[in-house]
């Protein structure tokens, strides 16, 4: 049921737009040249780049049922894409993105942001006329977008991605909590990020995520104060919806009870004036809870009702048969591949990697989770709506032999053994591979196919089926646990920016003793050194030929075995005219989804 | 005889200790997840686990956090805050608490009254039809999944998703207090489903317990004596149903800890899916708040069934 | 034989029984045709080894047997009516108010969870139409008929706060709730202790007295049976085999098995090394009895024939018997002279071998 959430391919690229914003214009190709977006077939059925975003009817309350429960819902901490449908629609970023696109807009900001030619200033301006929803009222301004960022640093607060993107601004690295000296508001309207290394496109990019949105400091100070802040408890929107509360602001209890609802009401201080989102419903409400198996059926047969999240498997087939018009799929939901350990073991050597690849029935596994509507057979690193995709070969990927047959080619295998030094074509050593897989499901059925892989090859395996939040957290994000095989690893992009999909998982300084995402353990100086100067390209076009090329060269190292780019399918019910956010595995989004 | 329930309390509350303890040594010192990980999300530096371990508190040491644990519960009835929702354990059970009530005993009742008359029935009319009809269908009820059958329930008779749109449909379900009639309809289906299993269970054993008292002197006596059938079978029934209160009372207790199968199926907020959830998002609090609890309605529904029985059979009574 | 002894009435006769049960391994034959009578005022005492069908016939009276599917042929006449053909509503009337039973032990006779006074009551109220207070009345006054003391306290407690003997009592008060006519008493002192004993005979005895009530009096011990029984009917393997007074049954018994009872008692005033006899063998099975005489295998007397000839009860008396006398019947193959002076040996101290020595060979019966 409940797995550690991959955090949402969510946010939002400022690919095209920021690059060339940085010189002054705007440009807002449909989709991404380089992200191939729309090669990914979606089956016929409706996916987030064909819905429409006008034209809908006001009025209505969804209802929006959901298994799981919401991992935080504090704007300062929101990281999953879970929690993802409820902060977009009531907080508003510095940057957003509409349903179709990977591509930002200016949300609370009015215009794109102004990078200085030294790449170390990062200037963006305010719209005005913008309010804090109820107990708060007042109008936003650049002192609550600073205390947005700076709270990042407060540990009660304790935000995932603080250091990864405003680590660079300058005092950020010591910043508890209060003012940091890199962030500076001159006016009301305009803050300035001033950083101590040339990383203003990265950081750019960066004020997509919700850390960004604004929270007045008096207000959410005394719930900062608390172990942990409960500010999520007492929340004020700027979005156009807002979690129901009380006079005195309180969320819990009302708009939120833990386990049970959610309800989202209009913001009454929103004005439609100030921003770019139709939102046509009146009430959005949120029921958390039940099974799968029950919420698909009661989606399907339902009327104005959604699930927003990953529906069981069994539920997608029968959309697809029976409620052909209900069901939605979105590519680029992140990928699946096999991770093995580069540094011990028989797969630290190169030849054994690749050999495992070539032997690997890629499209079996693909049926195992539902075939063609849910996943693509996977061939290099970086994923569909990622900008270098095409770049780094598209669908087909790299032309290497053993990539070319995802059907598995034992052929090929044996060679790649033999060059490993086992002349027999099969493994000969003594050691016995651990292999710690998913126990859900279709990942565990992936698993087993990748078990009887590692046996045709020669291997005798000790395989083990566990929780996803045991298998991260207690086995393959440890090196010191030197699992050989993780086949069930799963990665997204915090935002469609290449850097995000292929530094954490294969940098060999990403590595840490906990929570490592580097699974494999890939340490390849070269690579690593590839990596270092592609962080700070910030051509655009540059910047994705540079990581495009750092894909090939893992998909030559064979660093880890992919096997699918993910596509998320999600229902709803039939009076209800959903559109899904493409940079959010396509979940719908309630600031522009309508009823019938 | 107050002594002695004086007696077993103080020995439930350091059960009750002990179970904490040993939930404790469970969840902590063989962590299957970190909570300030998870917390964390994905790709956290070491710095930012640290903090958020030192702001939940989980780095002091064991036995700290321990004593800490045990003092707050047991003089200040604090039983700490949830990690995710940071609102309090206490508060979140006595939501959750109404809902798995009403689920358990209306159950009870249920499978109480269906479980008795059917092993009576079968008893009196040993190997009639009747007989083998209810015996065997109690031997499937009882083998099939509670979650299994929940779903066909819902198939069948939901009102959103079923053949027979009958009853209300999964996630219908409200305090008693808000819309009495919904409560009551929305809870038909789950209460049918949980008693299912123990009717079936409870008709065999008071099929079996009834025969035997039947074959008891005191029933030829009666008899002699010429009282009415009916009356006859009283004696019996009488006899046989002490085992079987003691039973009842342990599975209310035990079931009063959490139906968890039941309320993720049909979606009703009770203890037993907190207890679940805090358990995959590794919330300390929320487990052992849950825990605590499932011991307590455990450890008081063995000492209420203690002295129902000496109520029931005078001859094990305490002097 | 339905006449009056003494002037008191015959009570119940039971004419021919045969309860048969069908069993796993074959037909049990439980009784196998008996006959006997119970007069008002007198007791009955019927004597034999467990197995012998004596608590059968009496459970069967009261139509107890019926739920366990046994086949029940001849008449059992109670005030004019058969009981056999009565149906279950009428006998049930019947039970507990015109004819009572009370059992072996009194600890699982009772009810366990219910107050005895309660049981009283039920008892009461089941044939009477009583208010619930005035047949707690009765209970009482019933408690201290029986001897009970503190009765109005007592009433209220429960089976296991008794003792063996005030148990029995109960018992026997709740049996007479409703002033029987016949009480039957399955082994009632068996269970007690020998002091006790003495003290519920007498209590029966006296309560008879006050009551004029008929006893039919079930045992396998014959000393028992002395002090209370004015006839007494020897059983064996589902038959009787003797029925005569009391005093001739311990004067003048006829019948080898009783015979082997008689000298299986310990006496206190038998000289010291004079051996006790048993009857050797076991009791045989009721689903294959012997061969024409149940007891030819156990017999020390016992000639060839016996295994094929069924002894019918015949009287051993010259001519009628007195007029207050019941008679004198023996189910045996052996001439009446014969068994006289078996008797007459084994009454000077012989076993039955020397017996059988002294008596010399002889006939059959004619």
């Amino acid at each position: 049921m409940r797995s550690i959430r991959v955090p949402a391919a969510t946010a939002l690229a400022m690919t095209l737009v920021l690059a060339l914003a940085a010189c002054g214009s705007s440009s807002s190709g449909s989709g991404n040249s380089g992200s191939g977006a729309s090669a990914v077939s979606t089956g016929g059925f409706q996916s987030p780049t064909t819905q429409a975003l006008t034209g809908g009817k006001r009025g209505g309350t969804l209802v929006v049922l959901n298994e799981s429960d919401f991992e935080s819902l504090d704007p300062g901490v929101a990281y999953y894409n879970v929690d993802y449908e409820v902060v977009f629609a009531t907080q508003r970023p510095l940057y957003s993105q509409e349903p179709n696109s990977v591509e930002p807009s200016p949300d609370m900001a009015s215009g794109a942001p102004e990078v200085s030619s030294d790449e170390k200033t990062v200037t963006v301006h305010l719209r005005e006329g913008v309010h804090f929803s109820p107990p708060v009222n007042r109008e936003v301004t650049s002192e609550d977008v600073a205390y947005a960022i700076e709270r990042g640093a407060n540990e009660n607060v304790a935000n995932p991605y603080f250091q990864s993107y405003f680590g660079s601004v300058e005092g950020a690295e010591k910043a508890s909590g209060g003012p940091i000296k890199g962030i500076e508001t001159p006016n009301k309207h305009t803050i300035v990020l001033h950083l101590s290394e040339p990383k203003a496109q990265l950081v750019a990019h960066a004020l997509v995520l919700p850390l960004t949105a604004a929270v007045p400091r008096e207000y959410a100070q005394r719930f900062d104060k608390n172990k942990p802040s409960d500010y999520a408890n007492y929340q004020v929107a700027t979005g156009p919806y807002m979690l129901e509360n009380d006079a005195a602001g309180k969320v819990l209890g009302t708009g939120y009870i833990p386990g049970k609802s959610a309800t989202l009401v209009r913001n009454p201080n929103w004005s439609p004036k100030t921003d770019f989102r139709p939102a046509y419903l009146n009430e959005i409400d949120i029921k958390l809870g039940g099974t799968k198996a029950v919420i698909g059926r009661q989606v399907l047969e339902g009327t104005n009702v959604v699930e927003n999240e990953l529906p069981a498997q069994s539920i997608v087939k029968l959309a697809a048969e029976r409620y052909k018009s209900q069901l939605e799929i979105s590519p680029g939901a992140g990928t699946h591949y096999i991770a093995v350990n580069n540094k011990v073991g028989p797969f630290s050597n190169v030849d054994v990697r690749k050999a495992l690849w070539a032997a690997l029935d890629r499209t079996a596994m693909n049926k195992a989770r539902g075939g063609a509507l849910v996943a693509d057979v996977m061939t290099h690193f970086l994923y569909p709506t990622i900008p270098g995709f095409n770049q780094a070969g598209g669908l087909a990927g790299l032309k290497v032999d053993y990539n070319e047959h995802p059907e598995g080619d034992a052929a090929v295998a044996e060679k790649y053994m033999k060059l490993a030094g086992y002349p027999s074509g099969k493994y000969t050593g003594g050691h016995t591979l651990v292999v710690v897989g998913d126990r859900g499901n279709p990942l565990e059925q992936d698993a087993e196919i990748v078990n009887q892989t590692l046996k045709s090859l020669g291997f005798t395996t000790k395989f083990t089926l566990v929780e996803p939040n045991v298998m991260y957290g207690k086995y393959c994000g440890v090196p010191k646990e030197e699992i050989d095989v993780c086949p069930s690893v799963a990665w997204g992009a915090d935002f469609p920016d290449p850097q995000t999909v292929l530094d954490n998982t294969f940098n060999g300084k990403s590595i840490v003793s906990t929570g490592n995402n580097n699974w494999g353990q890939t340490n390849d100086p070269k690579i690593n050194a590839a990596m270092t100067a592609a962080e700070t390209i910030n051509d655009q076009a540059a910047r994705e030929a540079a990581w495009a090329k750092i894909d090939d060269e893992l998909v030559q190292d064979a660093a880890a075995i992919p096997f699918d780019w993910d596509k998320q399918a999600n229902i709803e019910g039939s009076a209800v005219r959903g559109v899904g956010d493409l940079w959010d595995s396509g979940e719908w989004d309630y600031n522009y989804s309508s009823l019938k | 005889m107050t002594a002695y329930i004086v007696r077993r309390v103080l020995w439930g509350i350091a059960l009750l200790v002990i179970v904490c303890a040993l939930t404790f040594v469970l969840f902590r010192v063989f962590p299957t997840a970190n909570p300030a990980q998870l917390r964390a999300g994905r790709s956290p530096q070491p710095k930012v686990i640290h903090e958020i371990e030192r702001v939940l508190g989980l780095n002091k040491s064991l036995s700290t956090q321990f004593f800490d644990y045990v003092k707050n519960v047991f003089l200040h009835f604090n039983l700490g805050y949830s990690y995710y929702s940071d609102e309090s354990v206490r508060s979140l059970i006595s939501e959750r608490l109404p809902a798995t009530i009403s689920l358990t005993l209306g159950a009870g009742v249920l499978w109480i009254v269906g479980g008795l008359g059917v092993g009576i029935l079968s008893a009196l009319r040993r190997h009639s039809l009747l007989d083998r009809l209810a015996m065997g269908g109690a031997l499937v009820l009882v083998s099939a999944p509670e979650f299994w059958l929940g779903l066909i329930a819902l198939f069948l008779f939901a009102q959103d998703i079923g053949q027979w749109r009958i009853f209300p449909g999964a996630g219908s379900y409200v305090g008693i207090t808000s819309d009495p009639w919904q409560w009551f309809t929305s809870m038909i289906m789950p209460w049918f489903v949980l008693a299912s299993g123990s009717a079936a269970v409870f008709a065999r054993l008071m099929r079996g317990s009834l025969i035997e008292t039947m074959g008891e002197d005191y029933i030829r006596t009666a008899r002699a004596k010429g009282l009415a059938e009916r009356r006859v079978v009283r004696h019996g029934v009488r006899s046989a149903i002490n085992p079987i209160v003691t039973l009842f009372g342990l599975e209310i207790g035990t079931l009063l800890g959490g139906t968890v199968l039941i309320e993720t199926v049909f979606n009703i907020p009770g203890v037993g899916r907190l207890a679940y959830d805090s358990i995959t998002t590794a919330d300390f609090s929320v487990i052992q708040g849950t825990v605590l609890l499932a011991a307590m309605f455990i450890i008081v529904a063995n000492i209420v069934v203690d002295i129902a029985y000496a109520y029931l059979d005078p001859r094990v009574r305490y002097s | 034989m339905t006449q009056a002894l003494g002037g008191s009435d015959v009570v119940l006769r039971v004419e021919d029984l045969r309860v048969e049960f069908p069993s796993e391994d074959g037909v049990v034959h439980a009784v196998d045709g008996i006959t006997y009578e119970v007069h008002s005022g007198r007791t009955l005492g019927i004597v034999g080894e467990s197995g012998s069908g004596k608590t059968v016939s009496s459970l069967t009276t009261l139509g107890l047997t019926r739920r366990q599917g046994a086949r029940v042929s001849g008449r059992i006449l109670f005030e004019g009516q058969d009981l056999l053909t009565l149906p279950e509503e009428r006998l049930r009337a019947i039970r507990g108010n015109e004819i009572a039973m009370i059992f072996q032990d009194p600890l699982s006779s009772l009810h366990p969870l219910y107050r005895v006074g309660a049981q009283l009551v039920e008892a009461v109220c089941a044939h009477r139409d009583v208010s619930r207070a005035k047949a707690r009345e009765h209970a009482i006054e019933l408690l201290d008929l029986v001897g009970i003391p503190d009765p109005a306290r007592r009433v209220d407690a429960y089976p296991h706060e008794f003792s063996g003997g005030m148990r029995q009592r109960a018992m026997i008060a709740m049996a007479l709730a409703n002033e029987p006519k016949l009480l039957i008493a399955d082994e009632p002192t068996t269970a007690l202790d020998v002091t006790v004993q003495a003290q519920i005979l007498a209590l029966m005895e006296r309560l008879q007295r006050e009551l004029g009530m008929a006893i039919v009096f079930i045992t396998h011990d014959l000393g028992v049976v002395a002090e209370m029984a004015d006839e007494i009917a020897v059983m064996y393997a589902g038959r009787i085999v003797e029925t005569a007074s009391a005093a001739r049954v311990f004067a003048a018994p006829e019948h080898p098995y009783t015979w082997g009872l008689l000298k299986s008692i310990p006496r206190l005033d038998a000289p010291r090394e004079q051996e006790l006899v048993p009857i050797p063998g076991a009791p045989p099975s009721l689903i294959r009895p012997p061969s024409g005489c149940h007891f030819h295998p156990r017999c020390p007397y016992a000639q060839p024939d016996h295994a094929r000839v069924d002894p019918a009860l015949a009287s051993s008396l010259e001519g009628e018997p007195a007029a207050d006398e019941p008679g004198h019947l023996v189910a045996c193959l052996l001439h009446a002279d014969v068994r006289r002076r078996l008797w007459r040996q084994l009454a000077a101290g012989d076993t039955p071998e020397q017996a059988l020595v002294a008596v010399g060979p002889f006939q059959e019966s004619a």
